[in-house]
């Protein structure tokens, strides 16, 4: 018995190796989500992260009179929106305090930069240098000034993950700004799409897209993107949605993470439906 | 195992830093070579098939704990990726799959591989045709992973990184 083990594995041991390599990947795999893999993951990326920080600012500081140039810009345009919003912020909250509606839109923001960047057509992730130090959490919104980015994914001390919109792991549900339909907003790889939206639901090129009230991942009204392309098929039921987004997710660099997460007390209400 | 051998665990910290810092600048449309995948088919090709594999497993696992990917799915498509580039090493051929244009063959292979794997595992979803997968996830960064490979063509391997 001894002798023929032994004989396979010095026949077989190179396809051994790859069998228990790959078994191995695949209990990590089903390991996803366990709170120990997380720790050891926050552990391991908010090291790493530490040397990238000093690296990626070497590169940021060589982009910074590009961007500052579109920051002037931006500021400018948000000047003159400012102005005219406060008139409306006034009206609205006149018309609040009448008929006894709790405001919701004071949102901490937290600001922070991108150390590091993991491109990939499905699984986009970008590193921050702001952790759980500075009060960030996993599932708080990460937004810039022209709109959402992503999700803060897991944090360490001082370093979070952030799955951007180009991740197929991020599903959104998001309403059209002017007939305020809803739907579930998703990246399929190459394009982000809103799928199973009825025919007869009422979508035009060039609609702002913005996140719906009822996500459970985004709960306030973030800018998303404009309607770029509606596919009808005549022979299917649903039409499919095309969004361009508003934010150039391969040259974000400073941004702000938005310090809300979803209530408990509202999603264990909201469960009992279920129960 | 001897000191040469140490040299890949000890490069893939500053070849991480360039994929997650440098690389991102020359993405096309999100899709970027994978700078670990050369190292492992390299370092495969080199030090032979059962290297190649352990090196592949660790490179992957290293890199999803670090990027923030699905645990376990670079592990899996480098290691698969290692093994195979395991295969061109054997001691008469060594030197002419890393000094000819036969090393971005084995490249290229091997990215598919690596990337088909990885791409079934993070993007699989029902309503996405197989075909498109292959070809905007495997397909593509295969060719740019492959472009970008020939460089350590003109790096003579003796003097390079063995």
């Amino acid at each position: 018995m001894i002798k023929f083990l032994s004989n396979a594995w010095s026949n077989f041991k190179e396809y051994v190796i790859l069998c228990l390599l790959v078994i191995l990947s695949l209990i990590l795999l089903s390991q996803n989500q366990n709170q120990k893999v997380q720790k050891v993951r926050a552990i391991a990326f908010g090291s790493f992260s530490t040397v990238t920080s000093v690296f990626s600012n070497l590169f940021s500081s060589a982009r910074i009179t590009e961007e500052n140039e579109e920051l002037r810009k931006a500021n400018a345009e948000l000047m003159m929106q400012i102005s005219k919003l406060r008139e409306y912020g006034i009206t609205n909250e006149q018309l609040r305090g009448l008929i006894g509606l709790k405001d919701t839109a004071n949102l901490p923001l937290i600001p922070a930069t991108v150390v590091s960047k993991s491109l990939s057509l499905t699984q986009h992730t970008i590193t921050l240098n702001a952790g759980l130090k500075d009060s960030v959490k996993p599932g708080m919104p990460v937004v810039n000034y022209s709109g959402l980015i992503g999700m803060v994914h897991s944090s360490s001390e001082n370093f979070s993950i952030v799955r951007t919109l180009k991740n197929v792991d991020l599903k959104l549900t998001v309403k059209n700004e002017r007939s305020r339909i809803h739907g579930i907003m998703k990246w399929d790889g190459e394009e982000f799409i809103i799928v199973n939206i009825p025919k007869t639901y009422d979508f035009e090129i060039g609609d702002r897209i913005i996140t719906s009230e009822l996500s459970s991942i985004v709960p306030v009204p973030l800018p998303v993107g404009l309607v770029q392309e509606i596919d009808d098929v005549e022979t299917e039921v649903f039409k499919r949605i095309k969004v361009r987004p508003f934010v150039d997710l391969l040259s974000v660099e400073n941004l702000f993470i938005v310090g809300i997460v979803n209530s408990t007390q509202k999603q264990n209400l909201e469960l009992n439906f279920y129960r | 195992m001897n000191w040469r051998q140490l040299i890949p665990l000890i490069i893939f910290f500053p070849l991480l830093l360039l994929q997650v810092t440098i690389i991102p600048l020359i993405s096309i449309e999100s899709i970027i070579p994978d700078l670990l995948l050369i190292a492992v088919v390299y370092y495969s090709i080199l030090h032979g098939q059962i290297y190649g594999t352990i090196l592949g497993s660790i490179y992957g696992i290293l890199f999803d704990l670090i990027a923030g990917s699905l645990l376990g799915s670079s592990m899996l498509s480098k290691t698969v990726a290692g093994f195979i580039a395991g295969y061109y090493s054997s001691e008469t051929k060594r030197d002419q799959y890393l000094n000819s244009y036969s090393f971005t063959f084995v490249i290229f292979l091997c990215a598919l591989t690596d990337t088909a794997i990885y791409s079934f595992f993070s993007a699989w979803d029902f309503n996405i045709n197989l075909f498109r997968i292959l070809f905007n996830y495997s397909l593509l960064p295969s060719i740019y992973t492959t472009i970008i490979s020939s460089i350590v063509l003109i790096i003579p391997y003796k003097k390079g990184f063995n």
